[in-house]
């Protein structure tokens, strides 16, 4: 593995440059986070074992390392992670009903020929892991949007310590319409750039356009991608109205 | 009044598609059958981990010389899922139809399934959200979506009927425009926007140098190709072009995150000194360091669950698994990290370059 450890170490040395104590932190987090994937994997493949409720309690772990670790525990980032985990509890049952009509799960035709050595019959249930991939590949942007709304939010607050509830909110829904186009746009281009390959085969292999966009592997991209930017805008009003709510309800305790 | 008109042309398209993407049989070569009946006949246990059933079908063509006849199709299925599909009543599937069948009974066989309803009206859930969480600006990232899918799907044309330009150069390019037409979008016509363009520009050509140098060096020691997948061209080729596309959205969120802030500080303050600037913009690089690298990794290591699961289910070990199926996602990661974080400091300086320009015509 030379050339990731190469590009681990090239980015550490990066990370600790530009953000110091900080910088570290951030990178170390990336490990955790990909230790709570191999451990999610791992308990995938018990049997009967849900996923679903796998990929929950993963998620929550990996919001509290996001907004916990990196962050500290505060208020901001305590309305951000329980945005977080109410976003993903909504964005779950959305996504399982529609990956279920659409029998996206597993493995397309495509892709069948070279993982032809193995049985695919290992009792485990690849609906609710599809289900799974789009959340867990959503996630860094839903917890990294809850955060870049809770915290000016709060600020917003200490500010203006009078100001309503419902002022912070729609000040919240400001703050996430500036941010909607760049994280959606953050989005798409790694999924661009992941799918690269995919698009070249379509067009070399002249699929026509009702193929393509029947076929298993597209529809489960475009499913995926559109489901991450529903995500996004989700966590907007959610995080909004929680962060409003906590705020001015902790003040009018104090007064009290 | 133009909103209305939007609002209107929203919802007819919205119906409109809607309408077509149900009655849109006669568009299809091949024939269609719904599925009006389902008899299971058969299961069988595999090795107490699975098990497969038999189903046997009765579906209605809906396109083609034999509309509206019914066709009999067998299906077999697993609990798990992977390669097959348990059908139920009102489901579209794509058949053959068998040409020995006799035209009172006809049978047939099952090639694919009708997805197209499904991917429309996720794509509509996706637009109303976007709308009605972000009014303008989510149109706007809507209009910047189609627009860079359409300008890629052009540029992979231009690509493949032209063997002789390359494909670094085309996605060169092309990644010059996405950044040109996203940013303008997102951000509109002024300085900010021009200190991010150039910032994302820099950061994005500087890490795929140093990537490539890492390459060079180590002589691409640990990258396992042969696990990408949907290959027909030069893998190296479209693997590089594939990681500058993915993190150009995260450099070009950390760009304009970066000169917005320096910007709105110079507003504050118009005496502000570099110094301060300096100071509190690595403050906010610090913050989104972190978040913007998990975003990366999140997207792209999630995607590789599947087939990590199929491995170790199959008895691979951990390492044989995570060095065949991880090794070109996580340099992908890796690679997009490094350009987020060079973009950190080159926004800084582009924009505080900017600033002091605007304060030198004040």
């Amino acid at each position: 593995m030379n050339v990731l450890i190469w590009l681990a170490g090239i980015l550490l040395i990066l990370m600790i440059l530009v953000g110091g104590h900080k910088g570290a932190r951030s990178f170390i987090a990336i490990i955790y986070n990909f230790a709570v994937i191999l451990f999610t994997v791992l308990l995938m493949t018990v049997p009967n074992a849900d996923p679903i409720i796998i990929t929950i309690i993963a998620s929550t772990i990996i919001s509290c390392i996001n907004l916990f670790y990196i962050n500290e525990v505060n208020r901001t980032t305590k309305t951000a992670f329980i945005s977080t985990v109410i976003t993903i509890i909504m964005l779950l049952m959305f996504i399982f009903v529609f990956t279920e009509k659409s029998m996206i799960q597993g493995f397309g035709e495509e892709e069948i020929e070279e993982i032809g050595i193995f049985t695919l019959f290992i009792g485990i249930d690849f609906i609710k892991i599809a289900t799974a991939v789009i959340i867990m590949s959503t996630i860094g942007a839903i917890t990294d949007t809850a955060m870049a709304i809770s915290s000016p939010m709060r600020e917003i607050f200490i500010h203006n310590p009078t100001i309503s509830r419902k002022e912070l909110f729609f000040s919240g829904m400001n703050i996430g319409k500036d941010i909607l186009g760049t994280s959606t746009n953050t989005l798409f281009f790694a999924f661009f750039g992941g799918y690269l390959g995919l698009l070249i085969w379509f067009k070399d292999l002249s699929y026509s356009l009702g193929e393509i966009i029947n076929s298993k592997v597209f529809s489960a991209e475009m499913i995926t991608i559109l489901c991450a930017g529903i995500g996004v805008a989700l966590i907007i009003p959610v995080t909004a109205s929680i962060t409003a709510y906590y705020l001015v309800k902790a003040r009018n305790q104090n007064k009290h | 009044m133009i909103k209305k008109i939007g609002y209107a042309i929203i919802g007819l398209s919205f119906v409109a598609s809607i309408f077509f993407v149900y009655h849109n049989y006669s568009f299809y070569d091949r024939p269609i059958a719904e599925v009006v009946k389902t008899t299971l006949i058969d299961s069988v246990d595999i090795e107490n981990e699975d098990q497969i059933f038999t189903q046997r079908l009765l579906a209605e063509l809906k396109n083609g010389p034999a509309k509206g006849e019914l066709i009999e199709l067998t299906n077999d299925y697993s609990l798990s899922g992977a390669n097959d599909q348990k059908f139920q009543l009102g489901s579209e599937i794509f058949v053959s139809i068998n040409e020995d069948s006799t035209s009172s009974e006809l049978t047939g066989s099952i090639e694919d399934i009708k997805r197209d309803k499904y991917v429309v009206i996720v794509g509509w859930v996706f637009i109303f959200t976007l709308l009605l969480v972000g009014r303008k600006q989510g149109l706007f990232s809507i209009i910047s979506l189609v627009v860079n899918a359409v300008l890629l799907s052009y540029a992979l044309d231009l690509y493949l009927s032209t063997s002789g330009i390359s494909l670094l150069l085309i996605s060169g390019v092309s990644i010059i425009l996405f950044t040109v037409i996203s940013l303008l979008l997102v951000n509109g016509l002024n300085e900010k926007t021009y200190a991010a363009i150039i910032a994302t520009l820099l950061g994005t050509f500087l890490s795929l140098l140093i990537t490539y140098i890492v390459m060079v060096i180590t002589n691409e020691n640990g990258l396992r190709y042969e696990e990408m997948q949907f290959i027909t061209r030069p893998y190296k080729m479209v693997f590089m072009a594939g990681v500058f596309i993915g993190a150009l959205g995260a450099v070009m969120d950390v760009a304009i995150t970066m000169s917005s802030s320096i910007f709105s500080l110079y507003e504050k303050n118009h005496q502000i000194s570099v110094e301060a600037l300096k100071k509190s913009g690595l403050e906010i690089g610090k913050d989104i360091m972190g978040t913007m690298t998990n975003i990366l990794f999140f997207a792209y290591i999630s995607g590789s669950i599947p087939m990590l699961l199929l491995y170790l289910k199959n008895g691979s070990t951990w390492m044989f698994t995570l060095s065949m199926n991880l090794s070109l996602e996580l340099a992908r990661a890796l690679a997009g990290g490094i350009g987020i974080v060079l973009t950190i400091p080159i926004g800084l300086y582009t924009a505080i370059y900017f600033v002091n320009r605007k304060r030198a015509r004040a």
